[in-house]
């Protein structure tokens, strides 16, 4: 039985997966992974362009990343930002209910954001093009654009593996994490 | 409620369907409404980098968004998808767009180094203003 999200237990639990996997595992990270989604958490609180341009933004933002079983994705994975006036409060992965109902969630298949994260693919094109699509208040998005911008620029900037860079172990080993995650976590 | 529709297959288009809503959110608001109710014009834009185009059709009171380019249009705005964006985020001052301040002062840049194009510019100067503080979110 999964851990609730939001108690205490469950936030310990996903520090400690956090924890050991930052120790067990070498850089680069694989994406979406916890000890990736820890990475890109520090970068987007050290930035200081990013609070300078997130200063009036209030609200969570979802990155949703749709579930691509070949490379060991087999659940869609909601990564959770909880960002506030220019500081990020936390970056995490979560259940998906959870995800769903945060401010704005950005859904895109894995190939979507593998080129964003690759900056391959602009943020808002993708949108435009219906690449990404976008639940939320649009205007409040569109009104923080360069923030918005900001955050992608800074999940490009991490340094990363792809899940379709990985070998056949590569993927069971992100599998079984996941998987493991999902028991524990109910993520 | 405002007379705001999509014509048959614009649903498909991404960007029509993003600013359409953003236009119906806008719209809420009265000063905004004002505007719509005088314009009357054709728009059409292109994002080229997202190879995406849409066409306005306002007729005082009522918008027509098709997917696609539709008819000869009065304005026509050439950019990228985040030039437009930042188009939405111009601000207005004493019911005027205002283009001395940093978000304004970037869009002339692009205006003159032709990274936005606006085709119809002086010919409809007062529908292009119009436009403007309807599209702008501020």
């Amino acid at each position: 039985m999964a851990l609730t999200y939001g108690t205490d237990e469950w936030n310990q639990a996903y520090d400690a997966l956090v924890k050991e996997r930052l120790e067990s595992q070498s850089k680069p990270f694989v994406m979406g992974t916890p000890e990736w989604v820890a990475q890109y958490e520090e970068l987007i609180q050290n930035d200081a362009e990013y609070k300078e341009a997130a200063k009036d933004w209030e609200g969570s933002v979802v990155i949703k990343i749709l579930a691509k079983p070949d490379i060991g994705l087999d659940k869609d994975l909601y990564m959770f930002m909880d960002l506030w006036h220019g500081d990020c409060r936390f970056v995490k992965i979560v259940p998906a209910d959870v995800g769903e109902s945060a401010d704005y969630v950005i859904t895109g298949e894995y190939e979507r954001w593998r080129s964003v994260m690759a900056k391959e693919l602009d943020t808002i094109k993708g949108m435009m093009q219906g690449k990404l699509k976008l639940k939320g208040d649009l205007p409040t998005i569109v009104r923080a654009v360069k923030a918005s911008a900001r955050l992608v620029d800074l999940s490009a900037s991490t340094e990363c593996k792809f899940p379709d860079e990985l070998d056949a172990a590569g993927i069971e080993e992100l599998r079984a994490l996941l998987k493991r995650a999902e028991d524990e976590l109910g993520i | 409620m405002v007379d705001v529709k999509l014509a048959p297959g614009a649903d498909e288009v991404a960007m029509a369907v993003m600013l359409s809503d953003m236009l119906r959110a806008n719209l809420e608001k009265p000063e905004k409404l004002k505007d719509f109710n005088k314009l009357k014009a054709r728009v059409y834009i292109n994002a080229k980098d997202a190879e995406t185009e849409m066409t306005m059709l306002f007729d005082k009171g009522s918008l027509t968004v098709y997917g696609g380019k539709e008819g000869n249009p009065d304005i026509s705005i050439i950019t990228d998808a985040a030039t437009l964006l930042d188009l939405a985020n111009i601000n207005i001052k004493m019911g005027m767009p205002y283009y001395f301040d940093e978000t304004g002062m970037a869009v002339v840049k692009k205006l003159l180094k032709r990274e936005l194009q606006i085709k119809g510019m002086f010919a409809h100067y007062f529908a292009l203003n119009r436009l403007t503080k309807i599209m702008s979110l501020n």
